[in-house]
């Protein structure tokens, strides 16, 4: 297995605005682009676009509340993106072995 | 420690020209990172990182563009950037390995950098390291009790 790297993913968690919202949604069990917008030094309107980043990447979902739309961390996808993220330094690791293995492997056989 | 950046530094009982054949030579690619490659050891010189699975020979692809290639001590490269694009410091990771004699063997330094401007803070920060933007203070610790708490239910 490789680093499958999905893009979109880290794109839309590498932003500080976002990832304070997901941070507030987690705290709270959710909310709304208003609610968030009390919470943040940013407008309604951009916490909304940020809620639309998040959701195309599957990050948040959303349900119908009222005049307003109500947006939940999705478990699985954060669950995903945390496992991949600490992957990073592990499959490093990984790789590191290997190629000290490899290389002392070939060292032992020349120095016979 | 430069923000932005994996670092590992590690010995390995064999010299430096062997260390270095291991970890730039596509027949060591194979094998260390699972890995088929065309690259050649030429500054700019392009290539691909093909992994196979199951079901197809080329499963996931990456594009690699060869930066340095100073035998036995330097060799660095840039890869996971879009296939139709050239790599450049804002589009890809730059992978480093240093090479130093010592002792007999060889003290082998790797960075791996770019997450800052892919996005990837989170993945430095997941390497414990203490510079943190604002905001994180709050989420990591967060996070980390809300995964243990997914694999705890799971």
């Amino acid at each position: 297995m490789t680093t499958a790297i999905n893009d979109d993913l880290w794109s839309a968690i590498g932003d500080p605005t976002r990832r304070r919202m997901l941070d507030l949604l987690l705290a709270d069990g959710g909310g709304t682009a208003t609610t968030l917008s009390e919470q943040l030094p940013v407008t309604r309107q951009a916490v909304a676009k940020h809620l639309g980043v998040l959701d195309r990447v599957g990050l948040v979902h959303v349900t119908p509340a009222g005049r307003e739309m109500r947006y939940q961390v999705d478990d699985a996808q954060l669950a995903r993106a945390v496992a991949q993220l600490s992957q990073v330094g592990a499959t490093w690791d990984a790789r590191l072995r290997r190629i000290k293995l490899i290389a002392e492997a070939i060292q032992r056989s020349t120095e016979q | 420690m430069e923000y932005g950046t994996i670092e590992r530094e590690f010995h390995i009982d064999a010299p430096p020209e062997v260390v270095f054949d291991v970890i730039s030579s596509p027949v060591h690619i194979r094998e260390w990172w699972d890995a088929e490659t065309d690259i050649e050891l030429v500054s700019g010189a392009t290539g691909e990182l093909v992994w196979a699975d199951e079901a197809t020979d080329r499963a996931h692809v990456s594009p690699i563009t060869v930066v340095e290639a100073q035998p036995p001590r330097l060799f660095s490269f840039r890869w996971v950037y879009p296939d139709d694009a050239a790599a450049a410091p804002d589009n890809s990771l730059l992978v480093t390995f240093r090479l130093a004699a010592s002792d007999r063997g060889t003290v082998v330094r790797m960075t791996e950098a770019g997450f800052r401007e892919k996005g990837w803070e989170i993945a430095v920060l997941e390497e414990q390291y203490t510079e943190h933007v604002t905001g994180w203070d709050l989420f990591l610790p967060r996070m980390a009790e809300y995964v243990k708490h997914l694999v705890s239910v799971q």
